[in-house]
């Protein structure tokens, strides 16, 4: 343990991880396929995961690793495996369909992290290990916010959401060394049946519109 | 983690009469439950006796309490460590409190017989509870939190009530006029809380005025503004009182009695608890000009108030608008009590505010009568409309009598109790040309003025709801077949109608009570000996004996009779046709209607009537061959096409401007959300 602890520190794998988180976001809000933005999804929630047990062992902090292991049980098995049903069962097409185009959207994305980047290091002052991790995370918010917007189907608008909670649950054990366990399994449970009462949404919506784009919405406002 | 989330604490006072207190609230609390578990429709009226029981217990309670001059009752409930709402009743709050269970007793009476023909009885007999319950609340409530906790609790309770005839369009508009106005009223009064708090720090009352004793008279001024408009709201002083005639009409007579007799009282006793208990308390500083707003605004609701009155054919409207009145000639003493204060002439202001004081109790009492008995005249004769009435003395006989009674009452008549309050307030006022500067004497004086036309005007408006509906010729079918209320409602109106006669007679007893109330100058009111003896009012200013006026008018009346007796006998009874115009018989039609009735009072303030009258004609063949005529009067509603029309216009159109904001679009609302984190990191960084 004390050797990786040591490798943990010299490599910075903490940085690199949520550095990594950032870039599976940025990924996400410039892909193109639905597909894609599941696999984005995945890859952020492993890197999750990862981060969480090697704060667990930097730190050593027991109880993350629980909820790393919930983290995985959730996060990369799942909900992927049940957003993987719901796209098969609405048969939308695979395009996700941006109001921008990608270069827009990357470039938005770049300046929404260097506006964090500016403003935030005068805010709040997190030293140690977690030093970064907090501008990631709530870059990663952002980001997947932005996404939202961009998006007209609202498959997509789930995922951003999915992402922006993985920010949230970023900066959440960033700041607090790990949240106590129940309040991190209650979080978690709450993304499931968050995921779940959305799946049955999306099928009603496809139902009484015919699509899940979400133009057709507007028809709604009396 | 937080071991005691809610508990309930009683202090040890509560096992003097406050024991009593708890009892009624027992029973309350399963009569609200039985009306929603009973298994039977039928069974349904005994739990109007629960609630009758309850009341009489918390009224003999409250009369207790003033009388053994202690406080019955104090708890707190803890709803958090930070956060308790207290709940503590003192002579001002147990003479609400008493008010209130004399009206509820008799409501809850009358409603015993009244329910069968309500559309929906359990949920109005559940929320009639609810209703009394909140009233409760909010006349014991001892910190501004739970003052409006209970108080939204009664707003809302007494919408539901409103709009519970779910089928009639006419009611829910007059629920929703009433939402928005009565909302309006409590922001005010969350404001006036508000301020009171941040200068404090102290959300109970007591603390409220020990913290505020010290304060700067513009702040004070800002807290009475803000209560001021706000419990008036709910008082129904005039240019705010647009909700009340409509959504009293719209509720069930059992809940318009309480909401006219009771609820309105509520706005006067904040504004009676915000202006003597809060900003004043003993040896306090007042600003004459309050006294002065408040006598200005009574004078001007109780005449307008009146004047509507007068033109309505809608009897409960018609009582609707008499409230505004009286409500008007309560704050008419109140203000007059102000004014006294300011200038330190305490035995003055205590004759002002018990004349407020007595008003309030009476107002309660034969306002409840009249809203009980327009209920019977509405189960008997299937109609709100005076010009469908007529006649119903004779088929109704025992309603008709009580209603008269309370007719007499509200129109100040001895040897009724409206009498007694009427001239009380019109003693302070008339004694008010002993204050120092010329501008209080000329407006006290005014005020007076006003009381004299109010007066005069509620005599011709009562004479025609009395008149045109119970004498005459019936007018209706439906008059002609009406039918006497049943026991229930007849008793409950006679036990409020024998009240009436009681103050009216022996006033010693209420001026007792007024007299345990804390505020300088009452306690010379009480030491007015007991019931047989002349009443001498405030240190010797001027008094009267009730016994000897009805003495005295029992004897006129055993002399008419005899004189009638001895020389109508002599007469000869012919019976002639000459002034029939010719027709044989009289019919209905040749009667005196409401409308006609009131023609003489349109004419004479048209200004402010600005009546309209339409006549149509149609032609079988012009110009000579009429097929009929059509004839439309009505007066111009001015507050509502000059005041609030153009103000809700406006709101309107402001919404739909900001509605723009509100495209529809999902992106743009998400964009929203994302420029006010942006917004936030900026600020924070």
């Amino acid at each position: 343990m004390p050797l990786i602890k040591r490798w943990i520190e010299i490599f910075g794998a903490i940085d690199f991880i949520s550095v990594g988180m950032l870039l599976s976001v940025v990924a996400m809000s410039s892909s193109k396929r639905i597909e894609s933005c599941l696999k984005a999804y995945v890859i952020n929630s492993w890197l999750l995961a990862l981060l969480m047990a090697a704060f667990a062992v930097y730190l050593s902090i027991p109880h993350l690793y629980i909820a790393a292991f919930f983290t995985i049980a959730g996060k990369c098995v799942l909900i992927p495996y049940f957003l993987r049903k719901v796209i098969g069962e609405l048969k939308v097409t695979r395009e996700v369909e941006p109001y921008l185009s990608t270069p827009v959207s990357l470039i938005i994305s770049f300046a929404l992290v260097v506006l964090v980047y500016s403003f935030i290091a005068g805010g709040i002052f997190v030293a140690g290990a977690a030093r970064n991790v907090l501008k990631i995370s709530v870059s990663i918010i952002l980001i997947s916010l932005f996404t939202m917007m961009n998006r007209k189907k609202a498959v997509t608008q789930v995922m951003g959401l999915l992402f922006m909670e993985n920010g949230l649950f970023l900066a959440g054990f960033s700041l607090t060394y790990g949240m106590p366990t129940i309040i991190e399994l209650g979080v978690l449970f709450d993304m499931m049946m968050g995921v779940m009462i959305l799946g049955v949404f999306l099928t009603q919506i496809k139902k009484s519109f015919v699509s899940v784009d979400l133009d057709k919405l507007t028809s709604l406002k009396g | 983690m937080c071991e005691s989330d809610f508990y309930f604490f009683i202090h040890k006072e509560v096992f003097g009469t406050g024991i009593l207190l708890l009892i009624s609230l027992a029973f309350f609390i399963s009569g609200a439950v039985f009306f929603t578990v009973a298994p039977k429709k039928a069974s349904l009226h005994y739990c109007y006796v629960l609630y009758a029981a309850g009341a009489g217990l918390s009224a003999f309670s409250f009369a207790e309490a003033l009388y053994g001059g202690g406080a019955p009752m104090a708890f707190t409930l803890q709803i958090s460590p930070a956060l308790s709402m207290g709940f503590r009743s003192g002579p001002l709050q147990d003479f609400f409190g008493l008010l209130l269970s004399v009206a509820a007793f008799a409501a809850s009476v009358y409603s015993a017989g009244y329910m069968k023909n309500t559309p929906a009885p359990r949920f109005q007999g559940l929320f009639y509870g609810l209703f009394i319950l909140s009233m409760g609340a909010v006349f014991i409530s001892g910190d501004a939190l739970s003052f409006l906790i209970s108080w939204e609790a009664m707003s809302l309770v007494s919408y539901f009530l409103v709009v519970s005839d779910t089928e009639n369009e006419t009611s829910q508009n007059a629920g929703l006029t009433y939402a928005t106005m009565t909302h309006i009223g409590t922001s005010f009064i969350i404001g006036a809380f508000m301020l009171a708090f941040s200068a404090t720090g102290s959300l109970e009352f007591t603390g409220m005025a020990a913290g505020l004793a010290g304060k700067s008279m513009a702040l004070k001024s800002a807290i009475f503004i803000l209560a001021f408009i706000g419990f008036g709201m709910k008082a129904g002083i005039f240019p705010l009182h647009i909700w009340l005639p409509k959504a009293h009409p719209a509720a069930p007579s059992n809940v318009s009695a309480l909401m006219s007799g009771v609820m309105i009282k509520a706005g006067i006793y904040g504004i009676m608890l915000m202006c003597l208990g809060v900003l004043g308390g003993p040896g306090a500083h007042y600003s004459t000009w309050w006294g002065v707003v408040i006598l200005a605004t009574g004078a001007v609701s109780s005449v307008m108030g009146v004047l509507y009155a007068l033109m309505e054919q809608d009897l409960k409207r018609l009582l609707a608008y008499s409230s505004v009145e009286n409500i008007g000639i309560i704050l008419l003493g109140t203000g007059a009590a102000v004014v006294f204060y300011s200038f330190g002439q305490t035995a003055l202001a205590g004759l002002a505010l018990a004349a407020a004081l007595y008003h309030t109790m009476n107002h309660a009492i034969f306002k409840s009568l009249l809203f009980l008995g327009s209920g019977s005249v509405m189960h008997g004769a299937h109609s709100k409309n005076l010009e469908e009435m007529g006649g119903l003395l004779k088929r109704m006989p025992y309603t008709g009598l009580f209603f008269l009674m309370g007719s007499v009452a509200i129109c100040a008549l001895p040897p009724f109790n409206g009498f007694v309050s009427e001239w009380l307030t019109f003693q302070a006022l008339i004694l008010g040309s002993s204050t120092p500067p010329a501008y209080t004497r000329v407006i006290t004086l005014l005020g007076g003025a006003a009381l004299a036309l109010t007066g005069a005007l509620a005599a011709a408006a009562f004479v025609k709801a009395f008149g045109v509906a119970f004498l005459g010729l019936p007018r209706s079918g439906k008059a002609r077949q009406a039918k006497e209320a049943g026991f229930p409602m007849t008793a409950a109106m006679g036990f409020l109608a024998a009240l009436c006669l009681l103050l009216g007679v022996a006033p010693g007893f209420l001026l007792r009570l007024i007299s345990a109330l804390p505020f300088e100058g009452l306690k010379e009111m009480g030491t007015a000996a007991p019931i047989h003896s002349p009443v001498i009012i405030a240190g010797g200013f001027t008094g009267f004996w009730p016994a000897a006026i009805l003495v005295s008018m029992l004897l006129g009346l055993a002399i008419i009779l005899a004189l009638a007796g001895t020389l109508g006998r002599k007469r000869k009874i012919t019976y002639a046709d000459s002034w029939d115009c010719g027709i044989k018989a009289l019919t209905p039609r040749m009667q005196y209607t409401a409308t006609a009735f009131t023609k003489p009072l349109r004419v004479i303030f048209k200004t402010l009537y600005m009546p309209r009258k339409e006549v149509r004609i149609s032609f079988k063949l012009k110009p000579l061959f009429v097929s009929g005529i059509t004839y439309h009067s009505d007066i111009t509603p001015f507050l509502e096409n000059y005041l609030y029309r153009p103000f809700t216009a406006f709101v309107g159109k402001a919404a739909m401007k900001i509605r723009h904001l509100q495209s529809g679009k999902l992106p743009l609302y998400l964009g929203y959300i994302m420029l006010t984190l942006i917004g936030l990191l900026l600020a924070w960084a």
